[in-house]
């Protein structure tokens, strides 16, 4: 699978913005054939996510259908989101496959259904060009470069939907050291990151 | 910092939560009040933007799995789907219009005590909500008219599978599972009884026109196909028969065509959908 965005790492990110801008005006539109390319563009990554967080082949295909035609739904409110839209349509799909999970744990209390778009989407508009774009290997590595306990706790939070009291609960450590090694962990893979990145995702730094 | 409060959480309590924020597994409640804080206090959103440009990143992380080729034909299928019923309650839509409502009498023209609550029917803002139901209500027609004939369909394919599969329970009996060469192509199963008889039913065909039919085969071995019996389709795209025929034995082949008209001897290609009848484990 090729990622444009992988590809295009050096273009100006105005570019890929005007690109991503003019794809969801089209879906917003109702071609069907903006949707074939996003499926064609994203699809595999987006179930390979949605496997990896529900590590089943039927509930991982609902949950991609659903997050694209999700997309093809909302696209116009797109335009308020910042990002790219890869990150705006994997964020559904992460979304909605943590939303499947929590469902089969009666416990937790369960995501608002109507809510369509991810917590992230709907922050202030300050945040747009921080994105850190990088491919697989990359994200390995960053992930080695911090500890194991942080890395386990992000994975728990990240892949398994688990809240911070089952992390601890899980792990055998209090709720302050889950928080903890979540924001470290998150702290170093950035710190891990940003060269391979070449300053981009700097925030303007 | 200067510490303030918003959506009851203080700055501290937001950036405590920070990092379950943006890895998305606080409750709907606790998010919200964060979103809330953070759209009123700008002094976070440096901190919060740093954790949050890693999130992305860990999309990568996940292993690859490809996903099933059928999964894009679902996708696409919904969407045409979606398509269509968004087409066809826009059009339904502007039929809804209502003329303009009359103006309403000014409160002060007209003497009515606080507790007529008629009154609040008798106002304009009851005939805008009876114009909304309107449209909802033509919308749902508009659904209504394509759904009606793909649920009569349904219910005769489902009416037509129990029907088939409790053929092919019999002692001596047979059932093949019918498909066409491509995944989107027309779906069916068929029961071949130990006395020859054969139940099937089908969905997904294309409607037949004119004199047209569809002609089941049953092909033993290196013999010739044997026609059993042809039938018409409707707009449903789905049809359920029986048909008698002696005995072919074991280990034959169920066919479909599309054939002009009724009574043909040899089979027209191509074969529209095809399945080898297995006898079921008890």
């Amino acid at each position: 699978m090729s990622d444009p965005e992988i590809a295009a790492r050096g273009t100006a990110r105005s570019d890929a913005d005007r690109t991503d801008r003019a794809w969801m005006d089209r879906l917003a539109g109702g071609d069907l054939g903006a949707l074939d390319l996003l499926y064609e563009q994203y699809g595999a990554m987006a179930f390979s996510i949605a496997y990896r967080i529900t590590g089943d082949r039927s509930a991982a295909e609902d949950v991609v259908q659903d997050a694209f035609l999700g997309a093809w739904r909302n696209a116009g409110r797109y335009a308020g989101a910042r990002g790219s839209v890869r990150t705006w349509l994997l964020s559904i799909v992460h979304h909605r496959a943590i939303d499947a999970i929590r469902r089969r744990r009666p416990t937790v209390e369960l995501p608002d259904s109507e809510t369509i778009l991810p917590d992230t989407l709907t922050l202030p508009d300050a945040w747009g060009d921080v994105e850190l774009r990088l491919d697989r290997e990359a994200v390995q590595v960053a992930l080695t470069r911090i500890s194991h306990v942080q890395r386990e706790a992000i994975e728990l939070a990240y892949f398994g939907g688990l809240t911070q009291t089952e992390i601890a609960e899980r792990t055998g450590v209090p709720l302050g050291t889950v928080k903890g090694r979540l924001r470290l962990g998150l702290q170093g893979m950035r710190a891990a990151l940003l060269p391979l990145d070449g300053g981009r995702g700097g925030g303007g730094g | 910092m200067a510490e303030h409060t918003f959506a009851g959480m203080t700055c501290s309590e937001v950036a405590d939560q920070a990092p379950a924020f943006v890895l998305g597994i606080l409750t709907p409640a606790e998010s919200d009040a964060v979103r809330r804080h953070l759209a009123e206090c700008p002094e976070l959103h440096a901190e919060m933007a740093e954790l949050n440009s890693v999130v992305p990143v860990l999309f990568a992380a996940a292993e690859p799995v490809a996903p099933p080729a059928s999964l894009k034909d679902r996708i696409m299928a919904a969407a045409s789907a979606d398509l269509a019923a968004r087409r066809e309650a826009a059009a339904a839509a502007p039929a809804a219009q209502p003329s303009p409502p009359a103006a309403p009498p000014r409160a002060a023209d007209t003497q009515r005590p606080a507790w007529d609550l008629g009154a609040l029917f008798r106002r304009p803002v009851w005939a805008g909500l009876a114009a909304v139901a309107l449209v909802a209500a033509l919308a749902l027609g508009a659904w209504n008219v394509q759904l009606r004939d793909q649920v009569a369909g349904l219910e005769a394919y489902r009416t037509g599978v129990v029907r088939v599969l409790d053929e092919a329970a019999k002692p001596g009996a047979q059932l093949a599972v019918l498909a066409g060469p491509t995944a989107a192509g027309p779906t069916g199963l068929a029961a071949v009884a130990a006395d020859g008889s054969v139940a099937i039913v089908m969905r997904d065909l294309a409607p037949t026109t004119g004199t047209q039919v569809y002609e089941a085969w049953l092909i033993a071995g290196k013999q010739a196909p044997v026609p059993i019996g042809g039938f018409a389709v409707g707009g449903s795209g789905s049809a359920a028969f029986v048909t008698a025929h002696a005995s072919l034995g074991d280990g034959v082949v169920v066919a479909l065509t599309l054939e002009p008209k009724e009574g043909a001897k040899a089979p027209t290609m191509p074969i529209i959908a095809l399945g080898a009848a297995h006898a079921q484990a008890s």
